[in-house]
């Protein structure tokens, strides 16, 4: 049979080649994805044709269905996403709180909010090493997860004294050469594209929970937004709120970790909503005789997912890989 | 005699190497870790991959292994101390790395798996990339020596080394010499990150252990060969001359090894690009300047 038979019905690559395509799985454990991702990729040769995503994380919605304690509530929302348990924890304390119609005093509101910003800077550096093991960077893996493991529990003194190594790998991951280059125009978006967090702030969208939070606003907080929308500028936009979250928390003074507060039998319905690292997130609850009785969630990653296939298709494999990781996808979210 | 002396001293290399590539991906220095990994490796079932090209998949890893030796044959580490010496060593040693390509395109091929025939296809468009790179500086120092033997080429260098003589023409070398050995941060046919290991994905135990050794061989090979071609060989003051040559190839094996730990995978349409807009312009630069050096003003 010659090539022409045995081509003949195959489709058109975008150079004109007829090849056979393959699918090939990429995770649930794949050495360059987060743990659980689930990617199809049918390659056309070594560009991806199409992709298919799914999360090996969780098994569906996870929000508990009958009545619940609200710390009971609160610690089931922080271990649906591990990746972020801390922005969740406060999500349903903030929830539970509009439920029940209780204010926090603004002190107490930015020492949490001081918290979710530490947890923002150990969330990016864990990206920064994921990217480091995804690119073959091994000094940028090892020293961003060295520095991730101390800033996850530190408190504000030690963070500080962080802050000048923390320092010192931005200015290094900024100025490594080869980086621009490799990131320069990978995974674009299209105007149209509304990636929720630091995706569309790098995109130059000022989308950002922190705007619209009375306790941010005590903190002098400002939206930190990019341009240029691909991989390199989500890498900048990351390193920028490093910085900037660094900032925050010096600012607090202090860091409280969101503890559910005694809400007694209150009744009523709730809605927050807290930016966290892969963007806001919102929560709406009802409480019934101080139980929570209802919940729906909406998590950033969903919205991520449905970028996948715009920033990976078409695109070298390498490079299709490289788009899909700048989105920093939590799989546990996925399935929230 | 001078094959078993020269195999010794490969086997130590190679060793010292994985102890140092150990170093780079890990961060931690563990002497006794190559070889407890090699025993893990033998101690392991080699799998067979389903429905393989047996014979690739089996020639690949040995493919490889002898290339490199062949090319290690027209190293000299001291005079009287080289395998070979042939009149046209330099060309030999060009000849004998080509088989590289060719052994990496079997082992990738061989075990039907997408990793590995990715990786496969992938060392070919590296070779693209790195193939005019390896050749043109190599003729510069040449045509320094008058002569294609790896021992005339070193005994040339006695006033001034090449590295000092054709800059240019040792940093693409040792850039293409990474390619080849598809060292960090040209490790495209492997890339852990994006191809989860690649043309060595599908191998395991006994195979894996002679990829692995093939690969150490040729990172051996290929410093041997920059040490001979631009750092004077054997050459060098107080200490005897086997001893110059092993401390200048571990030396440039473990900047190979150590230096892609700082830098991020090139991509390969970049890496093309560079190589054929940037370096190829530059080797012939180089080739040129050497030319007008050697007949204006000889050293």
């Amino acid at each position: 049979m010659s090539m022409v038979d045995m081509t003949r019905d195959m489709p058109k690559s975008p150079d004109g080649l007829k090849m056979e395509r393959i699918t090939v799985p990429f995770g649930p454990f794949f050495p360059g994805l987060p743990g659980g991702l689930r990617l199809d990729l049918t390659l056309d040769g070594d560009a991806v044709a199409e992709a298919e995503a799914g999360s090996a994380a969780g098994g569906g919605n996870r929000l508990p269905e009958a009545a619940t304690a609200p710390d009971a509530f609160a610690d089931r929302l922080a271990a649906l996403s591990p990746l972020s348990p801390v922005a969740y924890r406060e999500l349903a304390c903030r929830a539970l709180e509009a439920a029940a119609g209780l204010s926090v005093a603004p002190d107490l509101a930015r020492a949490r909010a001081a918290a979710v910003e530490r947890e923002r800077i150990a969330s990016h550096l864990g990206w920064l090493a994921g990217f480091g093991a995804q690119s073959g960077f091994g000094w940028l893996e090892a020293r961003a997860a060295a520095l991730q493991r101390q800033v996850r529990a530190a408190d504000v003194a030690e963070i500080a004294a962080l802050a000048a190594k923390i320092g010192a790998l931005l200015r290094r991951v900024r100025r490594a050469p080869l980086l621009r280059s490799k990131l320069s125009g990978i995974g674009l978006l299209a105007d149209g594209d509304a990636p929720p967090g630091p995706a569309a702030r790098a995109a130059g969208l000022a989308a950002d929970a922190r705007a619209d939070d009375p306790a941010y606003a005590g903190l002098g907080f400002e939206v930190l937004t990019g341009s240029g929308g691909d991989a390199l500028a989500r890498l900048t936009q990351r390193l920028g709120e490093i910085a900037q979250s660094l900032d925050l928390i010096a600012r607090a003074g202090t860091v409280a970790l969101p503890v559910p507060r005694d809400i007694g039998t209150a009744s009523g319905d709730g809605t927050a909503q807290v930016e966290t690292p892969r963007g806001a997130a919102r929560l709406r609850l009802t409480l019934r005789d101080g139980k929570v009785t209802a919940a729906e969630i909406g998590a950033p990653s969903a919205a991520h997912v449905a970028l996948i296939g715009a920033v990976a298709e078409g695109r070298e494999l390498g490079d299709a890989l490289t788009a899909i990781g700048s989105l920093d996808i939590s799989p546990w979210e996925m399935t929230a | 005699m001078t094959i078993l002396w020269v195999l010794l001293a490969l086997s130590l290399g190679a060793y010292v190497i994985a102890v140092l590539e150990g170093w780079a991906v890990h961060g931690r220095l563990q002497p006794a870790r190559p070889a407890i990994s090699a025993l893990a490796l033998l101690g392991r079932e080699s799998l067979l991959a389903r429905k393989p090209d047996r014979l690739f998949f089996e020639a690949g890893p040995v493919l490889l292994l002898v290339a490199g030796l062949l090319a290690v044959a027209v190293i000299p580490l001291a005079p009287g101390l080289i395998v070979t010496d042939l009149a046209t060593g330099a060309l030999f040693l060009n000849a004998a790395l080509a088989y590289v390509l060719v052994a990496l395109i079997m082992a990738g091929w061989g075990p039907n798996g997408a990793y590995g025939m990715i990786g496969g296809w992938r060392f070919l468009g590296q070779f693209v990339a790195y193939a005019m790179l390896i050749v043109m500086p190599i003729t510069a120092v040449a045509m320094r020596a008058e002569s294609l033997s790896t021992v005339d080429i070193v005994r040339s260098q006695a006033a001034l080394w090449n590295i000092a003589y054709q800059p240019l023409g040792f940093a693409l070398f040792v850039v293409a010499a990474m390619g080849l050995a598809w060292l960090p941060p040209l490790d495209l046919p492997t890339a852990p990150g994006d191809l989860a290991g690649g043309i060595e994905a599908e191998y395991t135990g006994a195979r894996l252990a002679v990829l692995r050794l093939a690969r150490m061989v040729l990172i051996l090979t290929l410093a041997g060969a920059t040490v001979t071609f631009y750092l004077g060989g054997w050459l060098g003051p107080w200490l005897p001359a086997p001893l110059w040559s092993a401390l200048k190839i571990l030396l440039v094996a473990g900047a190979m090894v150590g230096a892609g730990r700082l830098l991020p995978r090139v991509r390969e349409a970049r890496y093309l690009e560079l190589s054929w807009k940037l370096g190829i312009p530059l080797a012939l630069t180089n080739i040129f300047v050497v030319g007008v050096i050697a007949l204006v003003v000889p050293i």
